[in-house]
């Protein structure tokens, strides 16, 4: 069976309509048979009335006639048209008979034309008529027989039996083709729909709209629900991500008021294990969360773009306020109205950990620049000691450092790292101008924006 | 020094209330949000450590009922969450730092202590220049009546200038001043915080004066 539900329906019309007009030909042919014999039997009885009314008896008693039926096949032999009368006591028959003779009906009667088709004379298949014919009141019986042969017959059926297929043939192409025009009509909702779930792959938030069709109706929403269901599972995910990482924090900092309490009591061995331990599970799960909320990113990307300078505004606004950042001059020369292919939150997270990440080592200043190029571009640079060229690979490798790196330049950027490439960015690295690390995280054109606009 | 822990772990917040008694304050302790907004609003404190992760009324309502209704203690945000778009709702519900969890108790009181010795070193007074009005209590500032956030070097940099009387500052004073006279002075560094600040507020609210340097618009000495 093949898969494709235009296919099935296409097949199956066409073999239904095929079958369809086979039938018909069948029955017409057979129809147009019978009609052309039973014009030729007609043709028969008429031929057999002329001949009994010029039939009389002789005085021997043989049948005897003023004058023969005129039609020329009469007289040619074996033209394949032939009469006989006979009695007892003698016969006549039309020349195109010559030497041969009609079979003899099975039965006969006085009442009405008998037919049949029987072997003739000269090989053929003929129609026969026959009937008794009583010329004279006292007389005896007459019997006339009139013979046509059947390959006419059955010449003018394959005649039209070829020209009806030929017409049927042509029939059954155009209604394959009304068939088809139907089942791409029928479908084109169908199509719609895929359509519109292609949208939804992209973007969970996307929604199928109302239905086109009542029979699709059901089959839009229980996509939608579906969908809905979706979204709702990425967000529980998310939360319960949070959730994780509060559930184990909090002990964490239990935890850490013991070491502190131990490093009173004056165990300080037992105190640096219990910290370095802390540490070490502080920064597994940081990394974890970064990567879920990357992968969560990558499985589901949310097509949204984000106005980035009020954000960057609010994120500065928060690292000023830190030891570090209370320091530093933020310069912020990001264009209005500058979007990146970004959910907030998620900008919010690169942004936030590049920002506090340059601050962290900044001297005087952290410089924020947006551009629009390809999908938007952001440039985050700060005027510290920067970073050696060798180490900038194993600064982004993505997942592998996240957990090693600590919380100095690696985490930060690792994570920025991350997040960008499952937005389908590109970060780079290199020596600023002023003197410190200059990172660059930019869109290429052409893919989430376009996700969102359509 | 009086204190306001909240926290619903109750090993953690016995820490730091023993942590925070050690450094010095008296420490009350809250449990829950509801409890904290009532002992925040009636009680007056030198400073509170608020987790955000509350039974009852989460951190962000508590610390936002707060700031509503005109309660302007400094506030130490702890989170579990630690993720940016908390820290941004933090500082914007009006907290003054942020603190992720596990955090070392040792950051913690240098932090506290930070918070207060800030806000206890503004006297209540306000300063006008111009259509600058620099409230130096809460290192906050209007301009022509609308309210500009301010960064702690930026509002530094403003009360700097309009204490000068009209006196245009070099940029190599104005960097001796923020960054001390020991370190090397950055004039790019103070060009960029004029540029941000006139922004922030407008063109014309820092003047500069070619070969002598930057004073504050409306401030000229007759």
């Amino acid at each position: 069976m093949p898969r494709s539900l235009r296919v099935r329906l296409l097949l199956g019309a066409a073999i239904a309509i095929f079958l369809a007009l086979a039938a018909a030909w069948v029955a017409m042919t057979l129809l147009f048979e019978r009609h052309v014999e039973r014009r030729i039997e007609a043709d028969l009885v008429r031929d057999g009335l002329q001949l009994a009314a010029a039939l009389s008896i002789a005085a021997n008693g043989a049948p005897a006639l003023e004058r023969e039926p005129g039609d020329a096949r009469f007289f040619e032999p074996a033209s394949g048209l032939y009469w006989q009368v006979s009695t007892q006591k003698g016969s006549l028959s039309s020349r195109s008979l010559w030497d041969q003779r009609l079979p003899d009906p099975k039965e006969v009667s006085s009442l009405d034309w008998y037919h049949s088709i029987v072997n003739g004379p000269f090989e053929q298949r003929v129609v026969l008529v026959a009937r008794l014919i009583r010329p004279e009141r006292a007389g005896s019986d007459v019997l006339v027989q009139l013979a046509h042969e059947q390959k006419s017959l059955h010449e003018a059926r394959e005649e039209f039996g070829e020209e009806l297929a030929a017409f049927l043939a042509m029939l059954w192409l155009i209604l394959s083709i009304a068939a088809w025009v139907q089942v791409e009509l029928g479908l084109r909702p169908l199509r719609h729909v895929r359509n519109e779930v292609d949208l939804l792959k992209r973007n969970p938030r996307e929604r199928i709209a109302a239905a086109h069709v009542a029979e699709i109706e059901p089959l839009t929403n229980a996509i939608n629900e579906l969908a809905e269901a979706r979204e709702r599972d990425l967000g529980r995910a998310r939360r319960r991500a949070a959730d994780l990482a509060h559930g184990l924090k909090t002990p964490l900092a239990a935890l850490s008021a013991q070491s502190r309490r131990a490093r009173e009591a004056g165990a300080t061995e037992a105190a640096d294990g219990l910290d370095h331990a802390i540490a070490a599970a502080t920064s597994a799960i940081e990394g974890e969360l970064a990567r879920s909320r990357a992968a969560a990113i990558r499985a589901a990307p949310s097509g949204d773009t984000t106005v980035a300078l009020p954000l960057l505004e609010s994120l500065v606004g928060v690292v000023e306020k830190t030891e570090f950042g209370a320091k530093l001059v933020f310069e912020v020369n990001v264009p209005d109205q500058l979007r990146v292919p970004v959910a907030t939150e998620d900008l919010l997270e690169i942004a936030g950990a590049l920002i506090e990440n340059a601050a962290r080592y900044a001297r005087r200043r952290v410089r924020i620049t947006g551009e629009a190029t390809g999908a938007g571009c952001l440039i985050i640079e700060d005027d510290g000691p920067g970073i050696d060229s060798e180490k900038v690979s194993h600064a982004l490798a993505r997942g592998a450092r996240l957990d090693e790196a600590g919380s100095g330049h690696g985490l930060g950027l690792a994570i920025a790292n991350d997040l960008v490439d499952a937005t389908r960015g590109q970060m780079t690295l290199v020596r600023s101008e002023l003197a410190g690390l200059k990172v660059t995280i930019a869109w290429p054109a052409g893919q989430n924006v376009q996700d969102a606009v359509r | 020094m009086r204190a306001l822990v909240i926290e619903d772990e109750t090993a953690v917040a016995k820490d730091l209330a023993q942590a925070l008694g050690g450094a010095g304050f008296v420490v009350d302790v809250a449990g829950e949000g509801e409890d904290a907004w009532y002992k925040g609003s009636v009680e007056d404190y030198d400073v509170a450590v608020l987790d955000l992760g509350l039974p009852r009324i989460d951190g962000l309502s508590v610390l936002k009922r707060w700031r509503d209704g005109q309660r302007t203690f400094p506030v130490l945000i702890l989170s579990a969450r630690n993720d940016w778009t908390e820290k941004v709702a933090g500082i914007e519900a009006g907290a003054d730092d942020y603190l992720g969890k596990p955090f070392e108790m040792g950051e913690l009181i240098a932090r506290v202590r930070g918070l207060v010795r800030r806000a206890a070193g503004r006297a209540s007074s306000t300063i006008e220049v111009g259509d600058l009005l620099l409230d130096t209590h809460r290192m906050s500032a209007t301009y022509s009546g609308r309210p500009i956030r301010l960064s702690q070097l930026e509002f530094r940099f403003l009360d700097y200038l309009a204490h000068q009387s009209g006196r245009a500052v070099s940029a190599g004073e104005l960097a001796e001043h923020l960054y001390g006279a020991d370190e090397p002075g950055d004039s790019n560094a103070i060009e960029a915080l004029v540029v941000r600040l006139r922004r922030k507020m407008s063109p014309q609210v820092i003047e500069t004066r070619r070969g002598f340097g930057y004073l504050l618009a409306g401030g000229h000495q007759v």
